[in-house]
């Protein structure tokens, strides 16, 4: 471990090489100095700002490998004080290094920041990479009341990190009455994949991109659902887009149902080896010859 | 502006389909219509959309006036003067810098639609295929929502930042069933084929190192943040990346030296050099199985990519060695400022650049390839060629999203190595790190407000 007050004298140095010096070897200093670290990386000095921030990325990088790495705790400690007290560029530099280390129990402090507009965006970031179901479940929490212009971050973040628990809340905000909320919960539902299947919302509610929102949310629904071995279902959703003149919506049914691979869905297929579509031809065609293969 | 007068190629076929259903009627049939007199019809012109045409994305506009001229591809698409592009027409620009967006409305003549927002390009059904040349930190996201929109894709290298990022464009281009060509156009160029089939003809025998060499990246300065030009969104710029003040150093080209946003000279060039390694070595669906890097970083100044580094992977079944160089060690042979070396167990060669004009290999290969009956290689006709060919083909272009995506792997890997200064251990398959917690948390980035995969 290297003297905390050198360390934090070198940091603070106007000499560029004595600064890079010490926040290269920061991995060895003590976690003590994180609070004052922060300090110096919200200040008006960049330079001595960027060594500042630097050094504490790298005391994050020594503890990372591993959950059980010794002072772990003690850097991620560090940090949530940084977060909680520091400048604020400094607290956002602290919750994304946090991203990289904190465990479940640092989910309720980082959760907090949920509420402020000024650090919102950086807590869900933080919480999306925490491994666990308890940053999926603080979410979830916080959903209700976020204000509406959030909870659209807030569904994408449940998609994201896949929580099947979130389900049923992402289901019902497919129904919502503000639209960009809706279509939040549209993609969220897809990616989440969970067992059962919901009823989007009519696409011709919907425009444009809109569209495309909801039918991809409908066709990864149907992806995993005929990889968790429910064909039945998936296959429904899978003719629900070849039915459409779309062609790239009919492209990714062929695909969908390339995969499922039985009598049934080549049989749903067939019909498109002669489309005047050119694309939905060529791609039922090659289908074909992958399913025959 | 407003929409074009001329015949698109879908109104066209729209029209089309209304006459053949129809009593048949005489009329005269422009000469254009039939694609005579050398021009080309317009069921045989693509409709192209721009996305981000400041620097490189200038290079894919196809001007109004050149339509049914032969033009031949230039190099820094890929192609070596032999071909002419395919007959295409710029129809829809879009940039978040008005005055990029004003300077490619001028270069392409006739009425392009000009958007500020990709999404409203990506709505614009006239649009067959899009270009995108934005930001890499951007590649990814528009990749995916313009697969979901039905267009054809030629994005830009590195095609992403995060493994998470290649993973969603591999699937969605499958998804849709998607033609998705990512810009390393080195593999299009005549000297990375020649090497190619001199390597695959057994001339320098079996093949286990492979060591790039590349300038280093800029250390950078202190230049003051500031308000955003009045001509650019700047918080679009930004898009899906974390948030962080304007400065001119980092915007536009400059982007390059920041990690989050264009990861560095590994990152920017690597994908141009290990492609072609990648392409020669068979490694377009594979990845190594470790990684480990030392290097430099600026010591002070606004930038965070390596100044130096030196990143080694270890590939398996078959064993060889991947080392990205900067500088690392020039060939002794051609004088080039990047490229690589291939070492055999009888012999070795090198290929320079892998982007623009320069890309170049050694008169033996030059030789082989001329006098061999047999190459075995794919030969493009060019990388933008390549593309729209397979547009209409529908069969995988020579830098298809999977090899886009695993060659982005390379330098993401080599740059997370390169952060965490510990050696990686990678699984392949997977695509995942084994036994590190916060390397595998480094394998996405969380999007930013509404920019979310």
């Amino acid at each position: 471990m290297i003297d905390e007050q050198k360390f934090l004298a070198a940091i603070r140095s106007s000499n560029a090489e004595e600064r890079f010096a010490a926040w290269r070897d920061a991995g060895e200093a003590p976690p003590s100095a994180i609070p004052a670290l922060g300090q110096l990386a919200g200040g008006a000095d960049p330079a001595v700002a960027k060594a500042a921030a630097e050094a504490l990325t790298t005391m994050v990088h020594a503890v990372g490998k591993s959950p059980g790495a010794a002072n772990r705790g003690a850097v991620v400690k560090g940090l949530l004080t940084v977060a909680e007290q520091g400048p604020l560029p400094a607290r956002v530099h602290a919750l994304r290094l946090l991203s990289n280390i904190a465990g479940e129990d640092s989910v309720p402090a980082i959760a907090n920041y949920l509420k402020s507009p000024e650090l919102r965006e950086e807590a869900v970031f933080a919480l999306e990479r925490i491994p666990g179901s308890a940053a999926a479940k603080a979410i979830m929490d916080a959903y209700p009341s976020a204000p509406a212009d959030f909870q659209p971050r807030l569904l994408a973040a449940l998609g994201h990190v896949r929580a099947t628990d979130a389900a049923p809340l992402v289901e019902r905000a497919l129904h919502s009455g503000n639209k960009e909320i809706a279509l939040a919960a549209a993609r969220a539902y897809g990616r989440i994949g969970a067992k059962g299947w919901a009823a989007y919302p009519a696409l011709d509610a919907y425009t444009g991109l809109q569209r495309n929102d909801l039918m991809d949310g409908m066709l990864r629904q149907a992806d995993a659902l005929a990889r968790q071995g429910g064909p039945a279902e998936a296959m429904a959703i899978y003719r629900t887009a070849l039915a459409r003149p779309e062609e790239h919506w009919q492209c990714a049914a062929i695909v969908g149902l390339s995969k499922i691979g039985t009598t049934e869905a080549a049989a749903a297929i067939q019909p498109k080896l002669k489309s005047d579509q050119r694309t939905v031809r060529i791609t039922a065609q090659q289908a074909w010859r992958r399913m025959a293969g | 502006m407003q929409p074009s007068n001329n015949s698109s190629r879908r109104q066209f076929l729209k029209r089309a389909s209304a006459v053949a259903g129809a009593p048949a009627l005489f009329h005269i049939v422009p000469a254009r219509a039939l694609g005579l007199q050398g021009e080309p019809a317009p069921s045989d012109i693509l409709n192209l959309g721009h996305i981000g045409i400041g620097g490189r994305g200038r290079g894919f506009l196809r001007p109004e006036a050149n339509l049914g001229k032969r033009v031949p591809a230039p190099a820094n698409l890929g192609g070596d003067g032999t071909h002419a592009l395919r007959p295409a027409r710029s129809v829809a620009l879009c940039d978040v810098d008005v005055k990029h967006l004003d300077d490619a409305a001028t270069r392409v003549g006739g009425q392009p639609r000009l958007y500020k927002d990709f999404r409203r390009l990506l709505e614009d059904k006239d649009v067959d295929a899009v270009y995108i040349a934005s930001p890499d930190h951007w590649h990814a996201l528009m990749t995916v929502l313009a697969c979901e929109a039905g267009k054809d894709v030629y994005v830009e290298k590195p095609a992403c930042n995060t493994i998470e990022e290649g993973r969603a464009m591999v699937t969605a281009a499958e998804r849709y069933g998607r033609v998705v060509q990512v810009g390393s156009q080195g593999r299009s160029q005549m000297g990375a084929w020649q090497a190619n089939n001199f390597i695959k003809g057994g001339r320098i025998g079996k093949v286990s190192k492979v060591t790039c060499w590349h300038y280093a990246s800029p250390q950078g300065d202190w230049t003051p943040d500031s308000d955003p030009p009045p001509e650019l969104d700047y918080d679009t710029w930004v898009g899906p990346a974390r948030w962080l003040p304007y400065n001119v150093k980092h915007t536009h080209g400059a982007f390059r030296w920041l990690i989050d946003f264009g990861g560095g000279q590994i990152r920017d060039r690597g994908a141009h050099v290990m492609s072609i390694a990648s392409w020669i070595m068979d490694a377009d669906y594979t990845g190594p199985v470790s990684v480990e890097c030392t290097g430099e970083p600026p010591h002070d100044g606004m930038y965070d990519a390596a100044v130096t580094m030196e990143a080694t992977y270890t590939f398996r079944n078959p064993n060889w060695t991947l080392v990205w160089g900067q500088p690392g060690n020039p060939s002794a042979s051609m004088d080039a400022r990047y490229g690589a070396t291939y070492w055999g167990d009888t012999g070795n060669i090198a290929v320079t650049y892998g982007d623009g004009d320069s890309t170049h290999t050694e008169q033996k290969a030059v030789d082989y390839a001329a006098q061999c009956a047999c190459p075995t290689v794919f030969r493009s006709p060019g990388h933008s060629a390549n593309f729209e060919d397979c547009i209409r083909t529908r069969e995988k272009p020579i830098m298809h999203i999977e090899a886009g995506h695993r060659v982005a792997s390379l330098c993401i890997l080599g740059n997370v190595a390169f952060q965490l200064r510990r050696k990686l251990d990678w699984d392949p398959v997977n695509e995942r790190f084994r036994n590190d917690d916060e390397a595998n948390r480094l394998l996405s980035r969380p999007g930013r407000g509404p920019w979310n995969l």
